[in-house]
């Protein structure tokens, strides 16, 4: 946990609005450049940019002040939150003002620095980053001349900005695209290897982090265990007010309306599959980095400035937060940071979900349609379907033809005899479960009595005629 | 919780009939005019197989219903005699809803000057600002998302995901059975 200590002894010394003379920014800069390299973390050394590039990016907001600020912000937005391969040699010399004398020591290795260290941010973290990237993709990819990869994602990113909805569609079709490119990408070999093993250490820290991060938000959300269970049982919610906290009505009511929430996402995130994993973790790994770097002057220019500047560009979230993070803030600031984004960061995966399975159904509508002109149904295939649905694990052994003509409708039933009578001996441990409901009418469950013979077959056909 | 199998196989029931019009009345459609009768059925019938409980299926039958391709036809087969009760429970609830959304307007960029601000101020307005936007995006994914608050908007999503799960199997296995057939 160094970095937690070596932040929270580092309090920024508050600057106030003259800090933001060039000369200082100079200085700020050149200290941060020379920061890294005394940390001996490789990690932190790819992470050394979004300071740096944060506060380019302020100084450029400060003295320009100019809608053209827009372009070449949000090119570096994108360089370093898209997560491409891309490469802006161009781009960031152009943007400084003659006026303020920023020395970088090779603009181009800070460039590849930010594309790695965006790419390998891009991974870890959520594809959640092109949903409001799209838009800025959407304007920026028009402007940006020579960007090879980018050629190859921005034809989805454009074509999916459109709608919201499908943006998001696209922002998650966009996500193995880049992993690919970033997998293929052979302009930079040696960054993936450096890629591999900060993802090695991020991991590691990631846990750590992980697990002061739940703690943390556990403690700071139940407080009291009373309030923590009464929370759980969702008709009432209790809430008791701890101390050091408001105690008014309003943000009572807040609170119980957000512990209510909190309750019903519990169980989301059981639902969804992968929900409580390290998802969390990658922003804590990324807050962490950042930490280790930003104990110097600038860090209240940043935070204070930045994150409004960001919030106003429309910067993903990420690129806000870790703005924000690089700065004097206290441990438990940091923790309540993460708490509240914990949320947002479920709700990532939720919608994740939610998506995915509505790609599903689109998909299998697709397949059902492109498979037979004529969907033809007769009753036959209606029982088989019925049942064929329900043996999940058995069925594709168990595969019975659905659409058939009416001609071949005999020939169905030969078929379907045969078949069952020959998984017969799979599916006994079946049976025993689905027995209970035997008594209850209908063709799935009688169909799962597989001794059962042709007679038993045709008597339930009847029986689903009558009932459709 | 409503048991997973059962409701597999009210689905497949209703989607069945759906189907049904769907073959009836296509036998010159398009494949992607095919694909959207499909999908539509389909969602219908998962959205009746909850018989009008949950607030997402009652908005996606008000938006069927009011659809002009085939919606309304799905409707009225899939539902039965439920067709009117439930269609009128739907539009009747959107229209209240409605009314409350065009009050509420919503402007979530937080504008700051430039002086010193606390840190717990700009955490919380990152996270707040991150949170909204990710509830937006989810009320625009589930349907009828956008009359719901927060609470009721996640509760809706756990019965939205469940349904969308047994509908995804039951599609899936309907389709590898057809694509069997077609195979062998």
């Amino acid at each position: 946990m160094e970095p937690t200590e070596h932040r929270s002894s580092a309090i920024g010394p508050s600057l106030d609005q003259n800090a933001l003379d060039s000369l200082q920014f100079n200085e700020e800069i050149q200290h941060l450049m020379t920061l890294p390299p005394e940390n001996a973390n490789s990690f932190t050394a790819l992470l050394e940019l979004p300071a740096p590039q944060a506060v380019e990016l302020l100084h450029h907001h400060h003295h320009r002040r100019s809608p053209e600020s827009n372009g070449s912000t949000a090119k570096l937005v994108t360089a370093k939150a898209d997560g491409h391969g891309l490469h802006h040699p161009h781009a960031t010399p152009h943007h400084f003002n003659p006026g303020a004398n920023l020395t970088f020591p090779s603009d181009i290795s800070l460039i590849e620095r930010a594309v790695r260290f965006s790419v390998f941010a891009g991974i870890n973290n959520s594809d959640n980053n092109h949903n409001d990237n799209n838009n800025n993709n959407h304007k920026v990819s028009s402007k940006i001349d020579k960007n090879n990869n980018n050629n190859n994602c921005s034809p989805e990113t454009t074509g999916s900005v459109p709608s919201n909805s499908s943006g998001n569609l696209g922002k998650v079709k966009n996500e193995p695209a880049e992993s690919d490119s970033d997998n293929n990408n052979p302009n930079s070999p040696q960054p993936l290897d450096i890629k591999t093993e900060n993802q090695n250490q991020k991991s590691a820290k990631r846990k750590e982090r992980e697990k002061k991060g739940k703690a943390a938000t556990k403690k700071s959300k139940s407080g009291a265990n009373d309030s923590s269970e009464d929370a759980e049982k969702l008709p009432y919610v209790h809430v008791r007010a701890r101390r050091g906290q408001a105690t008014d009505s309003h943000s009572l009511a807040e609170r119980a309306r957000r512990e209510k929430i909190n309750a019903r996402m519990k169980l989301l995130q059981e639902l969804v599959p992968g929900c409580n994993k390290t998802r969390q973790s990658s922003y804590v790994g990324v807050l962490a980095g950042l930490k280790c770097l930003g104990d110097n002057c600038s860090g209240f220019i940043v935070q204070s400035s930045v994150t409004e500047f960001g919030i106003h560009r429309g910067w993903d979230d990420e690129s806000v937060l870790c703005a924000a993070a690089d700065t004097s803030m206290a441990s438990n600031m940091k923790s309540y940071v993460l708490q509240i984004s914990g949320t947002a960061l479920v709700l990532d995966e939720i919608i994740n979900h939610v998506q995915s399975l509505q790609r599903q159904v689109e998909f299998l509508s697709m397949r059902l349609a492109a498979v037979n002109p004529r969907i033809d149904f007769n009753l036959d295939s209606l029982f088989v379907a019925e049942s064929g649905s329900l043996i999940d694990s058995s069925f594709p052994g168990m595969v019975m033809p659905v659409m058939w003509p009416e001609l071949q409708a005999h020939g169905n039933r030969q078929q379907y005899q045969q078949q069952w009578h020959h998984f017969d001996g799979h599916h006994q441990p079946l049976l025993g479960g689905a027995e209970e409901s035997h008594n209850f009418v209908t063709p799935e469950n009688s169909l799962l009595s597989y001794d059962s013979s042709a007679n038993s077959a045709t008597l339930h056909t009847n029986q689903l005629k009558m009932e459709l | 919780m409503r048991a997973p199998s059962s409701l597999k196989q009210e689905f497949l029931r209703k989607w069945i009939l759906g189907l049904q019009i769907c073959s009836s009345s296509a036998k010159s459609m398009s494949i992607s005019e095919r694909k959207k009768a499909i999908k539509l059925s389909a969602d219908i019938a998962m959205a009746s197989a909850r018989n009008g409980r949950t607030s997402w299926s009652r908005a996606l039958i008000a938006s069927a219903s009011k659809d002009d391709n085939h919606g309304k036809l799905f409707v009225q087969q899939i539902l039965g005699s439920d067709c009117e009760r439930l269609t009128k429970i739907s539009t009747s609830i959107k229209r209240l809803r409605c009314k409350k959304i065009l009050k509420k307007s919503s402007g979530t960029i937080i504008r700051r000057r430039m002086k010193r601000i606390p840190d717990k101020a700009v955490a919380s307005s990152i996270a707040k600002q991150m949170v909204n936007k990710r509830t937006q995006i989810l009320k625009s994914l589930v349907p009828g998302g956008v009359f719901m608050d927060e609470v009721s908007l996640i509760e809706e999503t756990l019965d939205y995901i469940l349904s969308l799960r047994a509908q995804i199997d039951v599609m899936r296995s309907l389709a590898d059975a057809t694509e069997m057939m077609m195979n062998c």
